[in-house]
């Protein structure tokens, strides 16, 4: 059989490339110790800074509660409003505190007083987020301290799937799309393209070896390294976060592998129109970002215009993300997941043909 | 007389000695030819010149400026053609000229007095993108932007490789009409190229051999520039028959309007070799990747080893050996893997791959560099074992394009001997060659102009019908009458 001995030389080849040997230790170590890090979508270290303008007790013990706060970083009590201000306009504080004249004295008396919460809103999130935060603070101080329950304690809340809310978890899972579409797509599609420049490929045009055969061996070693890379980061995930998978790891397996051959079919429906690296490069940087992006890898998919949300029906990262969060955080089984195995290989499918009989060795 | 250029005690090491004790003078307004086998130092010479690289030992002063303190004073004031890559295939010819003055501060205008005898050839093509030139307009077009700043003295580092006769002459013909006013200084592999240098240093594994007139060092080195003729076979015609393994009938390969191959008939007998000639552009390339089976024709049809190219393209694969311009070996496996992949891919058992293995590389006397990295062989052997593999399953027919480009004579000839062998083993072989000499080890030739065939026969038919001495002249006389706007 000839497909095995192609095989064998891509092998031979992929251990004489230096550049591989890399991707395989440092890709998995980066994706899995760094990103999920950096790719956080909690908010901390607001800078705030407080105008007490009561100098109470009572005053003073919310500014404690507040320094004491691990979302926000305390910079120091300011003398008035402007000055504060003054701290907003050069970036050094994010949220303003001000505290009312006779705020104790008021709150004793059973009156309402007013305390303003500021915030520098021009990133909507970490401002809304801020003020949520202050909020909460501030009315559960006020609460305990005066001794009537407010709705804090009325209702309760239960985080289904993910206790602690960590963010990793949900992303964990997500960057092996990534990975996969970077190792089973865009790596053996500049492969291809690797021996247009050369000329190799024509000498292997020239012989009877099928493309069915060529592209075969070209893509079976990029899915087991892509299989390998990702196993790898199951296991870092484990060790550095103690996150494991809670459904079945043969479900995401099965997601992991129709992911592969979509993206491998799509490199080469590229690599097939594009005759220089440079070309091909560019091509798949623009779909591959694009994909990922509008895939709901970052973002609830649901928060997108309602046009950006019906195009992840046609987006297979979309259907992976949403099927592998599924598996790897809720525990899902295949039931819950059928839609997105449709999808994904529906997808695969398309590609391949696509791939196969746009691959002509005799033009 | 005045020095130009002035090399002494030049040594550069990288992982093999590149150059070693190299000393040479080179006088104002010659024309210095720089010659030797592939690796022999040439490049890295020039790359020191042009003070891109760094010699271990030695120094040289180019135009009166030392190659290191003055860096920059140098760079003014020369012209350096490295090979193949000096021009931006995306911009058009005007756009390239604009953009090399304009490196140098200077403007077409100012450098046009210079360039014109050249540009003028190549002007109204200049709103055409550089990727879309022939081989021989580009090196027009290269020299013109190595020419734009008037440098007083021009590096060409094998400024003609891969580029039909008629146009290597006509551009050395150009290089004559500057030597007064600048000195050159140029690498090339062909003989006739060497013979029209006023001196020439014979370089070989990093040292010089030899500095003279061109009769003196080819006379003194004759072993590697001028060896023996090779005996024609003639006991192999007995072996030939009437029996047609290509047979071609009014084959067009069109592309819009344009007909690379326009109508082309011709026949190619078993056991024969066939030389398949014509100038860049002529459409040698894309007849043969029809006849290979790796494009379709529009027009016409024909068979190859009995098959169609137009239906049963991959059963022709089965019967054929392919060798491309571009080197078709996988340059990060090594010598004996790559035999091994192209003689699994045609279906032989492990068995008889490695008995031949053995036997071919004993015959090519490589048994020590099975193990090598191909891309760490010099090219000459590397094209010596890509035709190797190319035979390597004992094909019907192999297809050769351009096998020996860049190689020196001696390289040249062992190949030639190479292919002598295979055919008479009973292998019919397709050749095309930019090299005249080579075209009469031909069984028979036919020379392509414009996408026709304007002459079919034997070396010594043509130079008779004719009237010429020598392939050279003939391949000449044909390829002038092209009217085809690229060439």
């Amino acid at each position: 059989m000839r497909l095995h001995y192609l095989i064998y030389k891509e092998l031979l080849q992929m251990k004489r490339n230096p550049f591989l040997k890399v991707l395989v230790l440092i890709y998995p170590v980066f994706i899995m110790c760094v990103m999920p890090w950096v790719m956080n979508m909690e908010v901390k270290n607001i800078a705030v800074v407080v105008v007490d303008n009561d100098r109470s007790t009572l005053s003073q013990q919310l500014v404690h509660r507040i320094e004491a706060s691990h979302y926000f970083v305390f910079k120091g009590e300011k003398a008035s409003y402007s000055d504060a201000l003054n701290d907003i306009e050069q970036s050094e504080a994010d949220v303003i505190v001000e505290l009312p004249d006779h705020f104790e004295r008021d709150r004793m008396q059973g009156k309402q007083p007013q305390i303003l919460v500021a915030v520098n809103a021009v990133n909507g999130t970490k401002g809304a987020m801020g003020a949520a935060y202050m909020n909460r603070i501030v009315t559960e101080h006020l609460s305990a301290d005066a001794l009537f329950s407010t709705l804090t304690d009325r209702v309760s809340t239960l985080y289904l799937y993910n206790k602690h809310l960590d963010s990793k978890l949900f992303m964990v899972p997500a960057l092996m799309g990534i990975l996969l579409m970077m190792v089973c797509g865009a790596l053996p599609a500049l492969n291809i393209v690797a021996e247009k420049e050369t000329g190799t490929i024509e000498a292997i045009n020239v012989t009877p070896v099928g493309k069915f055969s060529f592209i075969m061996a070209k893509l079976i070693p990029y899915w087991f390294l892509g299989l390998i890379v990702m196993t790898i980061c199951f296991v870092l995930a484990w060790l550095v976060y103690g996150i494991t998978c809670v459904g079945s790891l043969g479900w995401v397996y099965l997601l992991a592998l129709l992911l592969a051959f979509c993206f491998s079919g799509f490199g080469l429906v590229i690599s097939n129109y594009n005759q220089t690296m440079q070309q091909a490069m560019f091509v798949l940087w623009f779909f591959l970002v694009v994909l990922m992006l509008m895939s709901g890898l970052f973002t609830p998919v649901r928060s997108m215009p309602w046009w950006a949300y019906l195009t992840t029906f046609v987006n297979p990262v979309s259907y992976f993300i949403e099927g592998i969060r599924t598996v790897f955080v809720r525990g899902g089984d295949f039931q819950s997941i059928l839609p997105q195995l449709l999808g994904l290989s529906v997808f695969a499918l398309f590609f391949d043909t696509w791939a196969i009989l746009s691959y002509r060795k005799n033009e | 007389m005045e020095k130009s250029i002035s090399v002494s005690h030049l040594s550069k090491r990288y992982e093999v000695q590149a150059l070693q004790d190299v000393s040479f003078d080179v006088n104002r307004g010659e024309i210095f030819g720089l010659i030797g086998p592939d690796g022999a130092g040439k490049t890295t010479l020039f790359r020191i010149l042009t003070t891109l690289l760094l010699a271990d030992e030695g120094s040289a002063t180019v135009d009166g400026f030392d190659v290191v303190t003055g860096m920059k004073a140098i760079r003014r004031r020369v012209g350096y053609m490295p090979g193949r890559f000096s021009l931006y295939q995306d911009l058009t010819v005007e756009e390239n000229l604009q953009f090399f003055a304009t490196l140098f501060s200077t403007t077409v205008a100012e450098g046009y007095a210079l360039i014109a005898p050249i540009y003028s050839q190549i002007e109204r093509f200049k709103t055409r993108k550089a990727g879309a030139l022939s081989g021989g307009m580009k090196q027009k077009l290269a020299l013109c932007c190595a020419l734009v700043h008037r440098p007083s003295v021009l590096f060409l580092d094998e400024p003609t490789t891969g580029v039909d006769p008629v146009s290597r002459k006509e551009f050395w013909d150009m290089l004559e009409t500057l030597r007064q006013s600048i000195t050159i200084l140029a690498a090339t592999p062909y003989m006739e190229e060497v013979k029209r240098c006023n001196r020439v240093a014979f370089l070989h594994e990093g040292r010089l051999k030899g500095v003279g007139s061109p009769d003196e060092i080819l006379e003194k080195f004759k072993d590697v520039f001028n060896p023996p003729a090779l005996q024609h076979h003639e006991e192999s015609t007995s072996e030939k028959t009437e029996e047609n393994v290509i047979q071609v009938q009014h084959l067009v390969k069109a592309f819009g309007d344009f007909h690379a191959v326009d109508d082309i008939s011709f026949s190619v007998h078993r056991g024969e070799i066939f030389g398949f000639l014509g100038a860049n552009g002529a459409g040698k390339t894309t007849a043969m990747h029809i006849l290979t089976g790796l494009s379709q024709p529009t027009g016409g049809h024909a068979t190859v080893a009995g098959f169609s190219v137009s239906t049963e393209y991959e059963q022709i694969k089965r019967h054929i050996g392919y060798m491309s311009q571009k080197f078709s070996l996988y340059e990060d496996l090594t010598v004996a893997e790559n035999i091994r992949l192209f003689g699994h891919i045609y279906g032989m058992a492990s068995a008889e791959i490695e008995s031949k293995l053995n036997r071919m590389l004993q015959r090519l006397q490589f048994t020590d560099h099975a193990n090598d990295i191909v891309s760490s062989l010099p090219l000459g052997w590397k094209q010596k074992l890509a035709f190797s593999v190319s035979i390597f399953y004992e094909p019907d027919i192999v297809f050769l394009d351009e096998p020996t480009g860049g190689v020196d004579p001696a390289t040249r000839r062992q190949f030639w001997e190479l292919i002598y062998e295979a055919a008479q083993r009973g292998i019919t072989i397709f050749v095309t060659t930019h090299y005249m000499d080579e075209a009469e080890y031909c069984d028979r030739i036919s020379i392509m102009v414009d996408g026709k065939i304007s002459a079919i026969g034997t070396p010594n038919e043509l130079k008779t019908r004719f009237n010429q001495p020598d392939m050279n002249s003939v391949f000449t006389l044909l390829a002038r009458q092209s009217t085809r706007q690229s060439d």
